[in-house]
């Protein structure tokens, strides 16, 4: 759609304007981690003043082990999600058996549930497995819950191979894991990272289960470590906002460098977080 | 070994975990519902339908269940125009327009406790930027307590989640826009649709299911979001201002160790949610066949 000039400079005007409000929050947050506790309540919080890294250091000694822990299990339910749902994906797109479409429903309508509909069995079985406040129950948690989405992904991306391809290496005598191995897996660079960031970023994101599987500074996540900051008065605004950005940072990169990818996972993985 | 045994055998550990951890878990819950389960023991003697009878007089439910209510029937269409609103403005030839495109999409992509922490300090009565700004221009007037003031509380709520959300929208109407075929633009605009009136006679019309998509998602996330509301208010202030039902049943269950009430909670919050999503995979697997 083209306009003539000056509707095209109103248009430009309308987007920067939209940019900056939908930045605001984060400048604010950045020039606040900034301060010190004085020049956050005497200067103007989208001002940049004093800079100090104080906040920032502050803000690690409390989340850097949360940090720690976010890392290695999102790292681990990340890639235990991914295979599995690779696997799944493919035996469900280019295997013909009876129920298969039946079985594809089930690990469906398990991205849509609320979760708090799981909530209490799993702190129960979490705890009866002797996982409670762990970084391994954090891990099967969440490739539990990983499953359906990935699986779906990889599905919806394997659909889409020829079927010939499969077939010219049946005839050659492939058996079943070896077309995958040899045939589908050097293909699945794309499917690969779209699930692996998206994984990567709702893992890294999710508090709730976090909330209700972590306690002791073992396991705790830094999504519960940033909100027990919130909690305490001794934390703040500076320190609370340098948490933050401690917490967004990793998300950031992913999104700075592998957004598109992120961008067909959010596609496809419509209703679930 | 036959094929179909294979990838039986190779589903097996998937269906065996996702059936244990969202379906037997389901039927869980609602065992525990249906329980005289209250305090940190277990407790499995069923005693019937008694906490959801209790529901009915419960205060906080209703007011939980009214602000669900106002998410979805404000921050929803707020968040639906405002993202179809950018997507129109990104769709006309827009240069640089993935760098608008990634600030627009940016909070999505990060957790709510982050973006609450981010709002929460936006809306600080004493040293937050909205209410140092507003005096900085002069409209001191317009000050006020934000997320503090137990009357507003939920539509500070209402804006900053629409914040996060709109760029979503936006990506959902983009991608409906762009998979509109090229020569149905053209043929309308030989024919004299120009500017607004093309998107409003051509474009929106066929941008159905991409509505549909978005209404969805946004309703079942108005239902059961939690992360966000806990950590900016806490269902404060004045006690339950910003009460929806998933804080509702996390308190029961956690705090108070109403664990019977707590899944009952949970139970209703299944349902209202299925039944939102059933015919909309239903309709969106139907429409991937034709």
């Amino acid at each position: 759609m083209k306009f003539p000039r000056p509707r095209r400079i109103l248009l430009y005007v309308l987007l920067i304007l939209f940019a900056f409000a939908y930045l605001l929050p984060f400048w604010t947050c950045i020039t606040t981690s900034f301060k010190t506790e004085k020049a956050v309540i005497e200067t103007v919080p989208v001002q940049p003043a004093s800079p100090t890294l104080e906040p920032w250091m502050e803000a690690l000694d409390i989340m850097g082990r949360p940090l720690l822990n976010s890392l290695t299990f999102t790292l681990f339910a990340t890639i235990f999600s991914c295979f599995i749902g690779s696997i799944n994906g493919y035996v469900l797109s280019k295997i013909r058996f009876k129920g298969s479409d039946i079985i594809f429903l089930f690990f469906s309508i398990g991205i849509f549930i609320p979760y708090q509909t799981v909530l209490i069995p799993l702190v129960l079985t979490i705890s009866r497995l002797g996982l409670y406040n762990s970084i391994e129950g954090l891990i099967l948690t969440h490739t539990a819950y990983g499953i359906p989405i990935c699986t779906l992904l990889f599905r919806n991306f394997y659909k889409d191979v020829p079927d010939s391809l499969i077939m010219a290496a049946k005839t050659d005598g492939a058996g079943t894991l070896t077309i995958y191995r040899r045939i589908l897996l050097p293909l699945s660079s794309a499917p690969f990272v779209v699930a692996g960031v998206f994984q990567f970023t709702s893992i890294w994101n999710d508090f709730l289960f976090g909330l209700v599987l972590a306690r002791g500074s073992e396991a705790l996540p830094a999504s519960v470590a940033l909100a027990n900051l919130r909690g305490t008065t001794t934390a703040f605004w500076n320190v609370q906002m340098a948490g933050a950005l401690w917490y967004a940072l990793p998300v950031i990169i992913v999104y700075l460098i592998l957004g598109k990818y992120l961008m067909s996972g959010y596609m496809a993985g419509a209703v679930k977080g | 070994m036959k094929d179909s045994v294979i990838a039986l055998l190779i589903l097996l550990p998937s269906v065996l975990l996702v059936g244990y951890f969202v379906y037997a878990s389901i039927g869980w819950n609602v065992i525990v519902s249906l329980s005289n389960w209250e305090g940190l023991e277990p407790s499995y003697t069923i005693v019937g339908f008694r906490r959801y009878v209790e529901l009915f007089y419960d205060p906080v439910f209703w007011i939980s269940l009214k602000n669900n209510l106002l998410l979805i029937l404000l921050f929803v269409p707020s968040s639906i125009l405002l993202g179809l609103f950018l997507a129109i403005l990104l769709d006309m030839k827009v240069r640089a327009e993935g760098v608008f495109r990634t600030i627009y999409l940016l909070p999505f992509a990060l957790s709510f406790v982050i973006t609450a922490s981010l709002w929460a300090w936006m809306y600080d009565p004493k040293v937050g930027v909205i209410n140092i700004l507003l005096e900085k221009v002069g409209l001191g007037f317009l000050q006020s307590g934000w997320v503090t003031d137990s009357s507003i509380a939920m539509y500070c709520v209402i804006l900053a989640l629409t914040w996060q959300f709109s760029g979503y929208t936006m990506l959902i109407f983009l991608a409906g826009i762009r998979s509109i075929p090229e020569s149905q633009v053209m043929a309308a605009e030989v024919d004299g649709a120009y500017g607004f009136s093309l998107y409003r006679r051509i474009i929106i019309p066929q941008l159905k299911f991409s509505s549909l998509a978005a209404f969805v998602i946004l309703m079942v996330f108005a239902l059961k979001g939690f992360d966000f509301i806990y950590v900016l208010t806490g269902g404060g202030p004045g006690g339950w201002s910003t009460f929806v039902l998933p804080l509702e049943m996390f308190r029961e269950t956690f705090t108070m160790t109403h664990f019977a009430y707590g899944a009952a909670i949970a139970t209703v919050l299944f349902v209202i949610v299925m039944v939102i999503v059933v015919p909309y995979l239903y309709m969106s697997s139907r429409r991937r066949e034709e």
